[in-house]
Formats: structure tokens, sequence, C-alpha cells
């Protein structure tokens, strides 16, 4: 299957865009959305939407089919790796939940529609209705495509024109999926350009800028300063840092007959895009005092993470992130030389899978790439006091706990100000309605019109 | 037995290997030599350096018949053990990582000894490297026979910075192949940070252009961007006297602005009028005892270590060596680290050239894909 030559991510690799290449895009965008996507309905785009979700999940879909035989060359991930990401994607994508969304994010099904009213505002004899960005821009990030997708079908939602920048070999996926859009809705697809720089080309980005109306970034602190500082007062900014994620194992989960699931499911979490998503856990905290030991729970962690190295392997690493790795290993060769409370299992010959087991509770950063720290607590109190170096920074929590104790551990968890908690196997796959770092996703991007009548 | 008498035969055997090949006669070394005296080594290091002792116990490892089996440290474990095998009382230095974003820097002791060892290990491979042409100046008539090389060195001086090993490493060749007015141009800021007294380094440098003697400029990568920016912002190029050298080492470790090698190389013959076949660079490290050394004079920028240090490009993926021409991460068996350990693993990315090294360095090191805060 040969791409069309239709977005700037289609150029031959060397050719080089100018600004002037950016401004007259940008106004095409605008101009087709004036024509085709303002003035179709939500109901109409969110047919659109599912029905090319539901495409992506047949096997025999061609534009999977490329994904699947080229990804692992352009992205670094194996094709079994990709094959889960894309399924458990694009299986949330489906007319209920983007419903749910726009429901839960915007107080009415159709308030993309014109002026609605709920139950609430009837009462109060008001009605209100909201509008998407005319350009919305996106600077995607490197790691893993699910946050670039999900922005791209948000801006589907709200029918806005959309420019999505990724850095340097990062527009692979997103380039796909626009043109898998392309090929049933040519005229949505329309509204819709891709293009791949190295971030920071500011005569790029300065032109890209003036024409947005809102900019979503994803990417380190610094990254996000400076892009703020080159936008215009008048455009609306959502920056998402980086950040990282934990589990937490109770030992009453530990003592019950599935805690062998939750090994199960906690190796899920590390494979999943090879935990390279800010949703992915860099530490699984494990509580003494359960049937199966933390120490126990590493150990078999390892064994998991050893057959999946048979049925889903990690794939090829590029020579830095593998001497990251190396390093990280040789360092806790000579700690559990020297220590009874550290302990490392791993591959062999390759640096497919590694597992720390430390009784310190300090959190530790993993190198990823399935690379995973367990670490024994007593209890939540002392998983969080170890967590403390990354407070604030925190994403998801996944949890294996009890119904009893699931809730006052969400209750801490909540109020030491972690976003999102959810069940152990289940940290990479955030239903549609998530708020990204606690922020409503469609909410955030609109601007409302109130009628009080 | 006091720990110093199990490395005493060590190191006496060590000084005549060490003598043997830096004679101009000899200069190969025969791999069953060095290994003969990396087992021996090793099996002294096993026995006296305690965290070690536990990383071949876990490893299984009491003997070994080659130096490749020897398991190497990595240098991050050098930050949180104590890698040596000297007592509390006999450490008479501490040689520290640099950089100013590390919390905890790695320690490397010394004793009286081990330091003259690492002075007997330094200075005939920094002369033959760097100072190896001196013969064909004193030919040429450009310098004297008895008249030594005037070094400008510009990091501060052993007594601003006890605890570096590069500074160490310049004292020694200050004292033993410097002129009398060889001099430290280096001082500490109000935050400790290393900057240059520019006036005293360019007094020193007119100096030498009088008297059209050659001369030796020698530091870190960032002091000479710093040198550099000060001729850059008044317009000022020199020429130095024929047969003037720059020795250049280390990263830049957020102390300047980073400029590629060949860029700040460029610099230097810009505003000094050196040429870059007399532009040498040094790879060395606090964990090391032994550096190497590129030879721009026979137009190569691979490093090479002296004949008892040896170098392995380690796959870091697999952890096997690597094939010629490929790149993985710098391991070094320095046969004159004594007294910590002589299998280092680094974290630098290096080519395997034969014996020898091409560096990428850690600066390469690509930001990783995920989601991360900090590097360690």
């Amino acid at each position: 299957m040969n791409l069309p030559d239709y977005f700037f991510a289609d150029l031959p690799a060397g050719a080089s865009i100018t600004p002037s290449m950016i401004g007259e895009a940008c106004q095409t965008l605008k101009r087709n959305r004036e024509q085709y996507l303002r003035h179709r309905s939500t109901d109409d785009i969110i047919r659109a939407l599912s029905s090319l979700a539901e495409s992506w999940m047949d096997p025999e879909y061609p534009f999977r089919l490329k994904l699947l035989a080229d990804g692992p060359e352009a992205t670094g991930f194996s094709k079994e790796i990709l094959r889960i990401g894309i399924d458990e994607f694009f299986s949330a994508i489906n007319a209920k939940n983007l419903r749910h969304l726009i429901v839960q994010d915007l107080g009415h099904a159709k308030r993309l529609d014109g002026f609605h009213a709920n139950d609430l505002e009837q009462n109060t004899d008001r009605a209100s209705t909201v509008r998407g960005p005319e350009l919305l821009v996106h600077i995607a990030a490197g790691n893993i495509p699910n946050s670039t997708l999900t922005s791209m079908l948000l801006g589907l939602l709200l029918r806005s024109a959309q420019f999505v920048k990724c850095g340097t070999g990062g527009s692979f996926i997103p380039r796909l999926f626009a043109h898998s859009l392309y090929e049933v809705e040519p005229k949505l697809a329309a509204c819709l350009e891709i293009a791949e720089w190295k971030g920071g080309a500011h005569s790029l980005e300065s032109v890209l800028f003036s024409e947005a109306d809102c900019v979503t970034a994803n990417g380190s602190n610094e990254t996000l300063e400076k892009i703020r500082s080159h936008l215009p007062a008048k455009v609306r900014f959502l920056g998402y840092g980086h950040r990282v994620s934990f589990g937490y194992v109770t030992h009453e989960a530990l003592s019950g007959f599935d805690a062998r699931k939750i090994v199960t499911h906690a190796a899920h979490d590390v494979i999943a895009w090879n935990q390279l998503g800010c949703l992915s856990p860099h530490v699984f905290y494990v509580e003494n005092g359960g049937k199966m030991t933390p120490e126990e729970f590493a150990g078999l962690l390892a064994t998991e993470l050893a057959h999946h190295e048979q049925h889903t392997p990690r794939g090829k690493l590029q020579t830095e992130e593998a001497a990251a790795i190396h390093h990280r290993r040789s360092f806790y060769d000579i700690r559990s030389a020297n220590s009874q409370d550290v302990k490392k299992w791993q591959s062999e010959q390759s640096t497919a899978w590694t597992v720390v087991y430390e009784s310190d509770p300090r959190f530790q950063l993993s190198c990823l790439n399935r690379f995973i720290y367990i670490k024994a607590v007593a209890n939540p109190t002392e998983a969080l006091q170890g967590a403390d170096n990354v407070f604030g920074q925190v994403s998801t929590v996944g949890i294996a706990a009890p119904l009893n104790r699931a809730q006052l551990l969400a209750e801490q968890l909540s109020r030491w100000g972690v976003p999102r908690i959810c069940p152990i196997g289940k940290m990479q796959q955030p239903p549609l309605t998530w708020r990204h770092d606690g922020r409503p996703s469609l909410a955030d991007l609109v601007t409302w019109s109130d009628w009080e009548m | 037995m006091r720990s110093t008498d199990a490395f005493s035969n060590y190191t006496e055997r060590l000084r005549k290997f060490i003598a043997r090949h830096s004679s101009p006669t000899d200069g190969a070394s025969s791999d069953s030599d060095f290994n003969e005296l990396a087992l021996e080594l090793f099996a002294r290091q096993l026995e006296n350096v305690p965290p070690f002792r536990e990383l071949c116990r876990a490893k299984n490892i009491s003997q070994v018949t080659h130096w490749k089996q020897i398991p190497a440290v990595p240098t991050t474990a050098f930050k949180e053990y104590e890698m040596t095998s000297l007592a509390s009382e006999e450490r008479s230095a501490v040689f520290h990582s640099s950089g100013t974003t590390e919390q905890r820097p790695s320690r490397h002791f010394h004793s009286a000894d081990s330091l003259a060892i690492y002075e007997a290990s330094l200075l005939p491979w920094f002369q033959k490297n760097f100072l190896g042409d001196h013969e064909d100046l004193l030919e040429n008539e450009t310098v004297n026979a008895t008249e030594k090389f005037g070094f400008i060195i510009l990091t501060p001086p052993p007594t601003l910075a006890p605890n570096s090993s590069l500074v160490h490493m310049f004292e020694t060749v200050r004292r033993e192949l410097g002129s009398r007015d060889s001099f430290f141009g280096g001082q500490l800021d109000n935050n400790g940070a290393w900057t240059l007294d520019i006036e005293q380094v360019l007094f020193g440098i007119r100096k030498s252009m009088c008297a059209n003697r050659p001369i030796a400029i020698v530091g870190t990568a960032f002091s000479f961007v710093h040198l550099l920016d000060h001729f850059e912002a008044k317009n000022m190029r020199y020429r130095l006297a024929e047969g003037s050298r720059v020795l250049e080492t280390g990263g830049y470790k957020g102390r300047s602005r980073v400029l590629p090698k060949p860029e700040l190389h460029a610099l230097i013959t810009k505003h000094l009028g050196i040429s870059t076949s007399h532009i040498f660079c040094e790879y060395g490290m606090s964990e090391l005892s032994s550096q190497a050394y590129d030879a721009p004079l026979a137009h190569s920028r691979s490093f090479k270590f002296p004949a008892w240090a040896r170098v392995q490009i380690i796959s870091p993926e697999t952890g096997l060596e690597v094939g010629e021409g490929e790149t993985g991460l710098i391991r070094i068996y320095d046969l004159a680290n004594v007294r910590s350990v002589m299998a280092i693993q680094t974290e630098d990315l290096g080519i395997r050239r034969g014996d020898a090294l091409e560096l990428i360095g850690r600066s390469a090191v690509v930001e990783p894909r995920g989601c991360s805060l900090m590097s360690t």
C-alpha cells in the first residue's frame, strides 16, 4: 500500500517546509473547515469517527496492516505491541463513548449543534452552546501515539481545522490515521494537516502560532515554557508536561485466590507501549503482610515478563536506550550483591526486561522499556512518603485492593493529588472520558455562548 | 598483613611494565604480559575491595584466566560504595567526579603510594602523546635543549580544587614537565564554580609570544570556551609561537555553552593561531588512573590508552564486545587502578577502532522517549 502525497509528512525525507508553506496551509485548512466541516452535525461526525475506529479494529483493514508491517521499523515498537496498543485505543472509540464524553464535558449531547438546555439550565431559563477553535494546533508527544490520536479525534468532534506538528520520526501513526480518514471522508481530512520537524524551529512555529486559536502541547516543562513564551496572547494554550505513574498492591489482594492475576495485570501495564507513556508504571509498591510477599511478587512478575518476551516482544532499542538499561543493571548487580534487601531479575543476553526488588520505599524513576521496580511498603502512607520526590507530577496510580480498602485508598491518593486512579492492568488504557492531568479534555478546548432567556 | 603489603609486589611489577612500554624501542605490549598482571591485580582486589568481593561472589567468579572475564564496575557504583582497598587511615586524597548537577559524586580514594602509581602512569603517556614532537622542535631549534615547556593551565590550582583528578594531573605535569613560569589560570567563583583569571592567562600568552617561545595551554573544553569568548568579544587574534599546543578535555557539565569539537577547534585555530594538528584531546575520568589521547599529528581523532590499560567496546544490548566500527559502551581495564578496581564500566558511548576508540560521549545520549523527569 502506497500513501498518496497529501500531507506535509508525506513529503520525502529531506524536503524542507518553509514558513510561507505553513501560512498557506493554515489558510487552506481554515477555508476547508468553513466549507466542509463547520456545518456538520455532531451525530454525523460521531458516525464517521466510530465507523473509522471500527475499520481499524478489522484485522484485514489495509491501514492497520500497513501500520503493523511498517510500524516496527518506523516506531521501534514490535508488531505485537503495536497491535495491542491499536486495539486498546480504537476499541474505546465508539458512538456511545463519544456521546458520553460530550455529555460529561459539555453537559448536553447536542451542545455543539446550537443552543440547548439541560434540566438544570431549563429550570434557570438558560441555554448554551459551544464552539471549538477555528484552528487547533497540536505539538504532539514523541513517545506513544495515543494522546495525538485522541487530540485529533477531539478536534474533529469540535469541528476545528487542525495542524498536527510531530517531532522528528514521530509522524508515522498520526499520518496513517489521517490517511485512513482521507480515504472515507476526504473533506474531513482536508481540514487536517500533519507535519514533522524538530521542535523549536522558530520561523515555522511563529507562523503556525500566529494562525492558531488554540495550541495543545505535550513535552517537558522546558519545552512547554518555550512554546508558551512564543504564543500570541490571544491563543489558548493547553500544556501537558511529563508525568509519571506507579502501582499500589495491597496485602489483601495478595492473599486472595486471584493474587496471580494481579501479577499478570501488572505485567500488562509494563509491556503496554513498552512502558513509555506517562500512564505507565515506574514502580509497583507492594504491601508486606500478604500471603505473597513483595519479593515473591517481583519474582513472579519477572516470569510473566519473560513469558511476554516470547509472545509480545519489546522490539529493538536504540543504542542509547539499551545503554541506559545496561548501566542501571550493572549498578544493581553491585547493590544486590552488597545488600539483602535488593534483588534483580533480568533477561539474559538482551535488555528485554528487568525487575528490581528493593525494600527501600523511595520512588525510583525507571529507565523504561520494561524496566520495573518493586518496592516493599507497610502501608500507602509509606509509599506516598517514598514518592515525595515526584509529588505533583504523578498521572496515574493503578491499584489492586479489596472493595473495603479501595475507597479509602482512592481518597488518600486523591488527597495527595493523584488525578487518576484505576485498576492495575488498565493503567495505559484510560477511557475516552478520562480527564488528562485532571483537566476536562473537551471542555478545555471550547468557548461558550450563554443565552439567558 | 596490611593491605598495602598485598599490593607492593604487584606495584613493583607494574612499574617495570610501564617503564618497558614507555621506552621508545618497545611500544607493543603482548597480551600475555598484560594478562598476567591483570590476573594478579584481580586476585588482590577480589580479596581487598569489599563491595567488589561481594559482586564477584554474587556472580560466582573467584578465578579468571583472561582479563576480559574480570567483572567491570559501573562508575555509578563509586557514588554509593567505597570502591577501595585502602583503610580510612591510609587514604590521603580522594578524587570526585565533576559536574554541577551531581548530588553525590563518585569517590576514588588514593594513598601516597597509589598516587605515585597514578603519576607513573600519567607522565610517560602524556609526554609521548602531547609532547611527542619535542625532539623535532629541538632539531629545528624552535626550543633549546634545556628549556621546558611553559604550561598555562586553565583550571584552578590544587589548593582550590583538591578533589579534582584533572587538576592533580595538570599539577603533576606542571611539576615534572613544565617550566618554572608555568601556572594555573583558573579560580573559583562565589559558588565554587571554575572560572578563569583572564588577565593572568592573557599575560602568560603575551609573554610567550614576545619571547617567541612555544607554550602549552591545557584545560577543560568549557574553560576554552570562556577564554575564546573573551577573544571573540574583543576581536582578538593571536598567533602563538610555532610548536605551541593545546590540550582540551572533558565535557561541559553545564558550565558554558556547548560547542561541537570541530567548532571549538576552529575557534582555537582562529584566535590562538594553533592548527588542528596541535590541538590534542584527552579522555579520562576520576575513576581511572590512566588517560587516553587522540593523535592529531597523525590525523587521528581516535583515543588510545597506554599499553597498561585496555579498552573494550561493549554492546549494551548483549553485554558482549562489539565488532570493529560498531558503537557501544566504553569499558576500560586499567592496571594502574591499583587500590580501587581495575575494570571500569563507563556511561560513555564509543566506536571500536582497532585498539583505540572514537568517542561519542555521553552528550550524545538521547533524551529518553518515555516520560521522564530526571535522568537518575
